[in-house]
């Protein structure tokens, strides 16, 4: 480019460093970051883009890392990736913070003679290593590697590894190991597998507990589908559940059934099928003999559902054109969860649902993840002291184990205990030796989350702290033990593998794009007919026993628990409850009335003699038989294994409740989730809001002049899922601080975008969310009061916050009647190296500044500037606010309104547009699309 | 020459200055002296004096306080026009409290002042020597030397 | 010097005025003798409460608002309760100096120096608590209007701006009506003084002599104050009230607000000048010159605007329902049934229930149920003030949104602080300037 642009873009860059550093200690000694550019691509303030992938669950989904002036400052999903589609969720959006984490492992950590952990050098660490395997051999002991989910290049690199140094691979462990449905895929096709479920292909969804918007393997991309699906007016969903879920409640129908009865119902949907010859494949006769026998009203009896209902919903389900039938998740983790998911298996055989939605050509890569089984191998072996040298790599077993397996007394029997990890967790407590991994963020590698998929991982930092990627140990160990010198490192064997594997043209285009897909093959299916008829004739729909039901739900914020050390995954509430920090039991309305208990009182959870204290958060739609709690919350001791399969079960029951009569202060962050349809926050299903009683009147106010643009939004709430994707990423663009339990105890958290949950007209089937945001209003009330123009109207229809004006007079806050603002109470510090995650683009604010949503208002300005430059207007899509870019639904829409063809325009002139409290005269810029019609009993 | 009368006794005190005034003596020679505002003595004085011109004062006040409210209101929104809430940017309703807040301000201040022009207080040789009469009605005259 | 309790209303002698005249010059004065140990602890107590004040606000200043107990939704609380309380005393002070001398009703002159040296002082300390409740207090010289080199100028549609206009006008307009008031009694006190105290009160009072010529302008010139004070004493309160009703909350956005509002402050403020006048009476010895009669009057004052007061009250829960408007209605459930309802209940009861037995002529003219009452009067216009801020805010338009707040022991240390910083300035003012309008009781025996 020219000198004068250069020095144009370093003035105007550096003026932007010099104002968002006055509030960020770090850097106010550096106000231009280079004169002399280190490298000829590199303009200071200018963001680059690299594709990677993001490791924070195993769906690794592909993200697109902005990387501002060497440092990763926000994730975005890549926007044809085939697992999420551009989208991102919450977990993915907060994965940044764990690169910039402060109690990150920042060098390899070995064990002293006291017992306490004292740095060492990674030369010592792994010569130490090298020589414990080499002890172990000696003694004639084993040496064992164990993993979390690992794929790719790595896993290849493992069995390498494993040759070398005579290191044995034990199956890979995951708490979410999905074993049931794995075995019972194998039971049923003879493929131990998590085959790709094509959600937006069909036309009648029945999901029985699956979570699949949550954790579920790939909860993005089945939210992405989720949304396709419901944009079509031929797509019915109906959801069963004993428990309440975020997945349940967006079903169209959604039903409540007694604990345990899942597999009843999956028996009956398959009977009625075969009975009515509905079924579109044939099941062969020795299998249908040995299906358990199940009428209609033992199952009506079994699941508290009207006979009727299940019939009707049977008779809808054989007669969809693509139906798909779904189980998993908490369904599948109980005791007769195996018959479920083989049930549900042979159901989707039956319903031709296996030929085209059910994929066993791209299923997810699980193949080598074990079981609670295996690990209980191991803590047989470790017993007998034939272990000699245990490596536990990207895995928390001691934490997520059932304390039955008593994994981590059978580790002091082992010889030497490395953990390969990113944060002291409870296994690399019980170890001697910490090697720091690199995140994935600062580590070359691949991934291949589905088969015929391959992501890449690409570093966009040096390495923040003292560590390696897995591969370079690797390397380096095996180097070391077979006395070679480490020359190679894990990226010059990562290019050395993909050219071999895949040629040098494929190198080049898969660095560019971040990730490739290799066409699929087709697998053609047939029913194991040995496995499936022995199994079926020994299954046992077990009869719910008496007593109360406990449900460990996975967590949408925490997934298995790994989530829960970044704090931003605390700071969000959880959408349902919207409990940000602490623990909690749901207990359903009766059981709340039943006991006495209200809303932070504590109960107790009992059986056998296990006691789990926590507060209550009464949640309507729950079967009166069930409590639930997170996953990460369970006390270990609860936790069982199913034997057949291996399958980790999180379904407690023949407990009991008891009140304790603590109080237990929780930030449960809504005020209250009722009333929200007589209030206007919802229109009446038929179309009629407020509008009933109040009529939006004219306005007495001259019209505002826009000029060139005019932004609006518009949200789907049909879309929307209540995931909070939104509101990680928001946190993420903006700065936005995380204030801790303390300020949400007060009543001060800072979220710019919120999800509020709201019972619907059925309080027990039907809740709903409302996105909240800043308006933008033409006529706001804020901007009025305030008395030093610190926000005001600007031509482009946005609310203009001007930080730097504020004197923190609160007035604008008050007369908001969508209470979007927030007042920074305090000064916020983020601790190094978090401050390296600031957006240089977005002001740090001080404290006594109000702030607020701008529509990302600085993504605005870039797009503003390119578009100068070439001389012509925004086009529609190119603005995208962080929290439209990763939406897994796609519900946010953004654009000009001035601009006709634009999408948001279109939308938000529809039928289904509405706008929340308009009959005060606000002209909100925000305008939502409400829920469809529900369309009522089958 | 100075001629001075006291009296304890109000009445007698107004008998005599009526007499006095009439008696045709110039009124700024006379001066009376009383402790407490007394609205007859006034009456019998603005006979011969002009009223007091401080209303003038106080309506001038007022009026450059509403003018100057509604001057500094409106010049400076047009000055760097900026939209809150929607509203006109000449919001009179608003406007008008600030013009009424000012134009009392401003007749306040422009009275005190007013006083301070007429009255000549405060007086500089009588705080540095201060006259006390107590309760005391006094009549003084300035008569000239025969 | 036993005199008989003087009626004023009948004639008196020359030798029985002039007595009289005396005595009010040597009772009044004599408050302004040397203080008691008593006075000196009360100065210490008082002081105490502005240092705790002084050094909660600087740590506020320091750490950040968060000290405070304000929230979301709930962003004012405490301090913007006393702000309006304490506006609304000031109020009272100058009803009691312009409105009722406009009215020439006589009971005034027993009350009126003490009122108004209320309302300044009662204004000096509301003007603090915008400071105070400010995030960013060291900018505060934006909110006024100033010439300067951004070429910014403020808001004039808020009504924060209004307030600061109006509650300028109205420290600068009673501060000046409070002391030309007293310029002739500061001459009277220079009479009484020797030597330096001397030299003071002469500068004080302007070489002050009494002469026609004075006396003239003079005349003119509180006439003219008193009226201007009076719309200024409507026009402010209103203005301040409005800081609520131009919003748009359910249970603020109300046109009954401005009389509601100056009605509540012309009843707190009388509530206060009795609070502040029972003692004071009884401490300088002044029970001839204050008398039961004007604390009797002053009573029915109280009890008329404690109707206005409950008929407000009624007013806004029957336009509330009367509306149909379920955000209004939901307020005003809130406000019995929610977590501030005993607030509610205690502002009732000491609004509107208690001030009733004022219609009974015996307790009218008991000084000790007349100071009891007036507390109670007090705590209850305070609680009625948080009661409107914090209710409505708590509990408006989106449910999610509904909150809780409850002040912390910053904002009791700044109450508290304000509290002591009144005091203080009037116990000041007690010692040093006379409390009573001698000069006006001189000419009601004229």
């Amino acid at each position: 480019m020219k000198r004068r642009d250069f020095l144009k873009v370093v003035g105007v860059a550096s003026s932007a460093t010099l104002l968002s550093s006055c509030g960020v200690e770090k850097s106010t000694e550096k106000l231009i970051p280079f004169l002399v550019p280190p490298d000829e691509d590199y303009i200071p303030g200018q963001a680059t883009y690299y594709g990677s992938t993001c490791t924070e669950c195993p769906a690794n989904c592909g993200v697109s890392v902005k990387v501002v002036d060497f440092n990763p400052i926000k994730l975005e999903g890549l926007a044809d990736h085939p697992v999420n589609r551009g989208a991102l969720c919450l977990r993915g959006q907060s994965s940044i913070l764990r690169l910039y984490h402060p109690d990150r492992v920042k060098q390899p950590l070995k064990r002293g003679p006291d017992g306490q952990f004292q740095p060492v050098s990674w030369e010592e660490a792994l010569q130490q290593v090298v020589q414990a395997l080499k002890d172990a051999s000696g003694a004639g002991r084993s040496n064992v590697y164990l993993s979390g989910r690992t794929t790719g290049s790595l896993s290849r690199l493992l069995d390498d590894f494993a040759k070398e140094t005579r290191v044995e691979r034990l199956p890979e462990y995951e708490p979410f190991s999905h074993v049931n449905l794995r075995e019972a895929y194998r039971l049923v096709f003879g493929r131990k597998e998590i085959p790709f479920f094509r959600i937006e292909e069909a036309d009648f969804l029945l999901t029985v507990g699956v979570d699949l918007l949550e954790t579920f393997v790939s909860p993005v991309s089945y939210a992405h589908q989720l949304g396709r699906a419901k944009a079509r007016d031929d797509f019915h969903w109906v959801h069963f559940e004993p428990h309440a879920s975020l997945t349940g409640f967006q079903a169209d129908q959604r039903f409540v059934v007694r604990p345990g009865s899942e597999a009843y119902l999956m028996g009956f949907l398959l009977h009625y099928i075969l009975t009515n010859g509905l079924n579109k494949k044939r099941i062969p006769p020795e299998i249908t003999n040995a299906l358990p026998k199940v009428d209609v009203n033992l199952v009506a009896e079994k699941t508290g559902l009207d006979a009727e209902v299940l019939n009707r919903l049977a008779a809808r389900l054989a007669e969809a054109r693509t139906p798909l039938v779904l189980s998993g998740g908490v369904s599948v983790h109980q005791k007769n969860g195996l018959e479920t998911a083989v049930l549900t298996a042979l159901l989707q055989w039956a319903l031709g649902a296996t030929d085209r939605v059910v994929d066993f050509s791209r299923a997810e890569n699980y193949a080598s993840v074990g079981s609670v089984k295996d690990v209980q191998k191991l803590v047989e072996r470790l017993s007998r002291g034939e272990i000699g040298v245990l490596l536990v790599s990207r895995a928390n077993p001691v934490g997520t184990l059932p304390a039955s397996v008593a994994l981590a007394e059978a580790m002091a029997k082992a010889g030497f205990r490395v953990a390969l990890t990113d944060f002291v967790d409870e296994t690399a407590r019980q170890c001697d030796l910490i090697l720091p991994l690199s995140h994935s963020l600062e580590s070359w590698g691949d991934a291949e989350p589905r088969k015929g998929l391959l992501n890449l991982i690409q570093p966009t930092v040096e390495p923040i702290f003292n560590t390696l990627s897995e591969g370079d140990i690797l390397l380096a160990i095996a180097d070391g033990y077979r006395g070679r010198p480490n020359v190679l490192s894990y990226q010059q064997w990562l290019l050395r593998e993909w050219n071999r594997a895949y040629g040098e043209a494929f190198v080049e285009e898969f660095l560019k794009k971040g990730f490739f897909e290799f066409p699929a093959k087709p697998l053609p299916l047939g029913l194991n007919r040995p496995a499936l008829t022995a199994f079926l004739k020994a299954a046992r729909l077990d009869a719910p026993p008496q007593g109360h039901w406990l449900y460990a739900m996975p967590s949408l914020r925490m997934f298995d628990g790994r989530s829960k050390v970044l704090k931003l995954t605390s700071e969000i509430p959880d959408p349902l409850t919207t409990i940000s920090y602490g623990e909690w039991i749901t207990v359903s309305d009766e059981t709340a009335e039943r006991l006495g208990v209200q809303d932070r009182d504590e109960v107790a959870f009992l059986r056998e003699g296990t006691r789990l204290a926590l507060p209550v958060k009464v949640q309507p739609g729950l079967n009166g038989e069930v409590s639930t709690i997170h996953w990460d919350q369970l006390d270990r001791a609860f936790l069982e294994m199913d034997p057949r399969s291996g399958e980790l079960l999180a379904v407690v029951a023949e407990g009991q409740l008891q009140k304790t009569g603590k109080k237990i202060a929780v930030p449960i962050l809504s005020g209250s989730m009722e009333e929200a349809y007589e209030r206007g926050i919802f229109p009446d299903h038929n179309g009629h809001g407020m509008k009933h009683h109040a009529e939006v009147r004219e306005t007495l106010y001259p019209p505002h002049e826009h000029p060139e643009y005019r932004w609006a939004m518009t949200i789907d709430l049909e879309k929307c899922i209540g995931c909070s994707a939104c509101v990680a990423a928001c946190y993420v663009e903006n700065n936005v601080a995380i204030v801790g339990e303390q300020e949400h105890l007060k009543g001060r958290e800072m979220a710019w975008i919120r999800i509020e949950p709201f019972y619907g007209k059925d309080r027990d089937r039907e809740m709903n969310f409302m996105v909240m945001l800043c308006q933008q209003c033409c006529n706001a009330p804020c901007e009025t009061v305030c008395p030093v123009y610190a926000t005001m109207h600007n031509p482009e229809g946005l609310n203009a916050m001007v930080y730097n004006r504020c004197v923190g007079t609160r007035y604008c806050h008050n007369n908001c009647p969508y209470k979007v603002r927030r007042f920074n109470w305090f000064d916020h510090h983020w601790e190094t190296p978090l401050d390296r995650m600031l957006n240089p683009d977005v002001f740090v604010r001080h404290k006594g500044v109000m702030e607020k949503c701008t529509f990302c208002v600085q993504r605005i300005r870039v797009a503003r500037d390119h578009a100068k430059d070439e001389n012509r207007k925004i086009r529609d899509g190119e603005v995208i606010p962080a929290c439209a870019q990763t939406c897994p639904t796609e519900a946010i829409v953004f654009g000009n309104l001035l601009d006709e063809t634009a999408r948001v325009t279109q939308l938000a002139h529809s039928d289904r547009s509405y706008r929340v409290f308009e009959e005060i005269g606000t002209e909100p810029a925000v305008y939502y699309l409400r829920k469809k019609e529900i369309k009522d009993e089958a | 020459m100075k001629e001075e009368f006291r009296f304890e006794d109000r009445e007698e005190f107004i008998k005599k200055l009526e007499e006095v005034l009439a008696s045709g003596v110039a009124p700024e020679k006379v001066n009376a002296v009383y402790p407490h505002p007394d609205h007859h003595i006034e009456e019998i004085f603005e006979k011969y004096v002009p009223k007091s011109k401080l209303k003038f004062f106080t309506l001038l006040g007022g009026l450059s306080g509403t003018i100057g409210g509604f001057a500094l209101t409106i010049l400076t929104v047009l000055h760097w026009p900026m939209i809150t809430g929607g509203k006109p940017l000449i919001s009179i309703p608003a406007f008008i409290v600030i013009a009424f807040e000012m134009t009392i301000l401003f007749g306040a201040l422009a009275s005190l002042t007013g006083f301070v022009l007429l009255s000549r207080v405060p007086n500089f040789k009588r705080i540095l020597y201060p006259e006390d009469y107590g309760n005391e009605f006094v009549l003084q005259i300035e008569r000239e030397d025969p | 010097m036993k005199h008989k309790e003087v009626d004023t209303a009948k004639p008196m002698t020359v030798r029985e005025k002039i007595d009289y005249q005396n005595e009010i010059e040597e009772r009044v004065l004599g408050a302004m003798r040397k203080p008691t140990p008593l006075y000196w602890v009360g100065l210490g107590i008082s002081l105490l409460m502005v240092l705790i004040g002084a050094i909660s606000w600087t740590h506020q200043i320091r750490i950040g608002m968060g000290v405070a107990g304000i929230n979301n939704p709930v962003g004012w609380g405490v301090y913007i309760t006393d702000f309006v309380f304490w506006v609304g005393i000031a109020h009272s002070g100058t009803l009691i100096s312009a409105i009722l001398f406009l009215f020439r009703a006589k009971f005034r002159s027993r009350f009126n120096r003490s009122a108004e040296a209320m309302t300044v002082f009662a204004v000096l300390t509301a003007g603090l608590f915008p400071l105070i409740h400010l995030g960013r207090v060291w900018f505060a010289y934006w909110l006024f209007p100033y010439p300067n080199q951004r070429l910014l100028w403020v808001n004039f549609r808020s009504p924060l701006i209004w307030d600061v206009f109006a509650v300028s006008t109205y420290l600068t307009v009673s501060a000046i009506f409070f002391y030309v008031g007293m310029i002739p009694d500061l001459a009277i006190v220079r009479r009484f003084k020797k030597g330096f105290a001397k030299r003071i009160y002469s500068v004080l009072s302007l070489g002050w002599t009494g002469t026609f010529k004075e006396w003239q302008h003079y005349n003119q010139l509180y006439k003219y104050l008193a009226a201007l004070a009076t719309p200024l004493v409507i026009s402010v309160h209103s203005v301040v009230s409005w800081d609520f009703a131009m919003s748009v909350i359910p249970g603020w956005h109300t046109t009954i607000f401005a009389p509601y509002f100056v009605a509540g402050a012309i009843f707190s403020g009388c509530a206060m000048v009795i609070t502040l006048v029972v003692p004071m009476r009884k401490m300088f010895k002044l029970e001839k010159i204050i008398t039961v009669d004007d604390f009797d009057k002053l009573a029915q004052i109280l009890l008329f605007t404690s109707l206005i007061v409950g008929y407000a009250y009624i007013v806004e829960y029957t336009i509330a329902f009367w509306s149909g408007n379920v955000f209004e209605e939901s307020q005003f459930i809130y406000r019995v049934v929610g977590e501030y309802k005993w607030f509610y209940y205690l502002m009732f009861f000491c609004n509107v229930i208690l001030p009733l037995t004022l219609f009974s002529n015996r307790l009218r003219r008991n000084i000790s149920y007349l100071f009891i009452v007036s507390i109670f009067v007090n705590i209850g216009m305070w609680f009625e003030r948080f009661n409107i801020i914090v209710m409505s805010l708590a509990h408006d338009f989106d449910p999610y949104a509904w909150g809780f707040y409850m002040p912390s022991l910053v904002e009791f240390g700044i109450t508290l602080g304000s509290f002591g910083w009144f005091f203080t300035w009037f116990l000041i003012f007690a010692k040093t300037l006379p409390i009573i309008s001698i000069t006006e009781l001189k000419e009601e025996v004229a």
